[in-house]
């Protein structure tokens, strides 16, 4: 395949890195004045990019890199979470004099790592890409360099980061030793004649490493910390685009690299799923800050997306993908509201005590949040519920069905805490309350995501069920 | 019959031959000097002479002591650079065989770097006050 048809291929990465380097020098020129129009210029690249995933279909550079309908669909969604955090962010940072023009720019790059990671085909693309994304996430964590918490953030999310991808490079080097080939293709072929001991240390520690990115129990522990501390635009976009991007990593290395091996990676997923979910519902209920809460429930609902793929078929694989895409507007929205709470002298507020009575101050906020609540726990009338019916419907078609059960019941031990909010925020005294919002754009993006996932969602469930079936059949 | 060895370890008689010469010659460089010193009679310690020698710093002090950040600002560039030189090289050698392609990417990538370089020149890394 000749060069320029491998460079057509990855053209959406091309838009990106080409616009985030002339952004570059716009910001080094401009100024921090001219963060406005960088933002501006940073989501209307990610749009001209996401336009062109359209009809981008093949493997690029003698295999290293893979545009299908699996990374299409991953990045369409990594793509509009990045968006949406840069929209959101101006307001945030200029509130506390720390809009620095080079917050998009680093969202922007951060994409770049996320789109290689999701069409990676060889385990040197996917760390490459995977290096990308998080040497700009660590940046975008200690953001609010002058914050100490802020600061915090950024440095244990990158000692514990690069510990993690330690771990992943070591066990890609050991795959690498035991079958000869980076590719994902060879890595297969490799293990179709059953798995040796060196192989199957290579997939633990790949997938140990993974895990960390994805925050699956028992890598979980910077998850709680980093949330907390990064600035909320930055902790709604780790919530949001780097989780779809690790996921989709994941789903295709477990398929694609060592689909043969399914027997020994399904035990891995299985344990992380289970732990997640049950750690992500009980650790969760003694949380009074909403952002740690928060971090708390995306473990948790990372523990649902995996008991997708722990069935390790088509269906598992779509309803994975489904997950991740009702889940990121969920969590987006959660933020995009976490965001409003400000008290009246406008300082940021998070501790949960202080939604108390928001339906009467705020009504259209507290019903957006309740929305948000009832469809992380799944409840019924909400959208919520249907990527979880999804993987559940997933494992009972194998026959797992005790493993289904046992995440019923762990979304039931999940719901308390959603539901605590919500008991808080219509029937308890009014505390203070909030500064009106002055933003129409959040308020804007809280409406629309509310709608999503509302029972209106249901109206998108054949597209979502077409796509996200097609992107699991480009895999098997 | 006897078992084929797992390694065949004779291909590493020149590594052995090789520890052994360097560790007869280091041995050589610490020991004659004592020797010819002893034997001159030029042997007058003073504290100062007997103190260890580690660059010219002090041999022990606090290990938390702090730096300037601006160290590991010029640190890092340095690296950045470094490393782009230990990439241009084995590029020169095998241009030949890497074509159009190889020659563009390695342009791409200067041109990247450049960027960046502009970029920390316009913010002022390379400012020390």
């Amino acid at each position: 395949m000749s060069m320029i048809a491998s460079l057509a291929l990855t053209l959406p990465e091309l838009i990106l890195s080409t616009g985030a380097l002339l952004l570059l020098l716009v910001a080094a020129w401009g100024g921090d004045g001219s963060s406005r129009l960088i933002s501006w210029a940073s989501v209307a690249l990610l749009a001209i990019a996401g336009l062109s995933l359209g009809c981008a279909n093949g493997v690029a550079f003698d295999g290293l890199y893979k545009a299908d309908a699996f990374s299409n669909f991953a990045k369409a969604l990594v793509y509009a979470a990045a968006a949406v955090s840069i929209l959101i962010a101006p307001r945030f940072f200029e509130a506390r004099g720390a809009m620095r023009a080079e917050y998009p720019i680093l969202i922007l790059l951060s994409s770049v790592g996320m789109g290689m990671m999701v069409s990676a085909t060889d385990l040197l693309t996917l760390y490459v890409g995977l290096e990308l994304q998080s040497l700009a996430a660590y940046v975008l964590a200690s953001f609010m360099r002058r914050d100490s918490r802020s600061a915090e953030a950024g440095l244990k999310y990158f000692v514990l980061g690069a510990l993690a991808s330690g771990i992943l490079l070591y066990g890609i080097s050991l795959l690498y030793g035991f079958t000869g080939t980076t590719q994902f293709g060879g890595v297969a072929t490799a293990l179709g004649d059953g798995i040796s001991h060196g192989e199957l240390f290579g997939l633990v520690f790949v997938m140990a490493g993974l895990a960390f990115k994805i925050s699956a129990v028992p890598f979980h522990m910077w998850t709680p910390d980093v949330y907390e501390g990064a600035p909320t635009p930055v902790t709604a976009f780790f919530a949001s685009a780097p989780k779809v991007a690790a996921m989709a990593l994941l789903v295709r290395i477990a398929v694609d690299a060592m689909g043969p091996a399914t027997s020994s990676w399904q035990q891995i997923v299985i344990f992380a799923a289970l732990a997640s979910t049950i750690l992500g519902g009980v650790a969760a209920i003694g949380q009074v800050n909403i952002k740690r809460l928060l971090a708390y429930s995306s473990i948790n609902n990372v523990g649902f997306a995996l008991f997708g793929l722990a069935a390790g078929t088509p269906d598992g694989v779509a309803a994975t993908m489904s997950y991740m895409a009702v889940y990121i507007v969920m969590t987006l929205g959660s933020f995009l509201c976490v965001l409003q709470m400000r008290n009246a002298a406008g300082d940021a507020v998070e501790d949960i005590a202080s939604l108390s009575g928001l339906s009467r101050t705020r009504p259209g906020l507290a019903a957006a949040f309740a929305i948000f609540m009832f469809s992380l726990a799944g409840i019924p009338p909400l959208f919520g519920f249907w990527p979880k019916f999804l993987v559940f419907d997933a494992l009972v078609a194998i026959g797992l069905w005790p493993l289904a059960m046992i995440g019923i019941a762990t979304s039931v031990i999940g719901a308390f805490y959603y539901l605590k909010i919500v008991k808080t925020m219509y029937f308890d005294e009014p505390a203070p309350a909030y500064a009106p919002s002055a933003s129409r754009m959040e308020n804007g993006l809280i409406a629309l995501s509310a709608v999503a996932v509302s029972p209106l969602g249901y109206l998108a469930i054949p597209l979502l069920g077409a796509l996200s079936m097609a992107a699991a059949r480009a895999l098997f | 019959m006897r078992e084929k060895p797992l390694v065949d370890l004779s291909q590493y008689l020149p590594i052995l031959l090789f520890l052994g010469v360097a560790l007869a010659i280091s041995g050589a460089f610490v020991v004659l000097p004592m020797i010819v010193n002893r034997l001159t009679g030029t042997a007058k310690p003073n504290p100062d002479k007997l103190a260890e020698y580690e660059c010219g710093f002090p041999a022990f002090e606090d290990s938390r002591a702090q730096f300037d950040v601006r160290f590991y600002l010029v640190a890092i560039l340095f690296i950045v650079f470094d490393l782009e030189a230990a990439f241009l090289y084995p590029w020169a050698v095998s241009l030949g065989g890497i074509g159009l392609t190889g020659w563009a990417s390695m342009m791409l990538f200067l041109v990247e770097l450049g960027i960046g370089f502009a970029y920390a020149w316009k913010k002022g890394a390379l400012d020390w006050e």
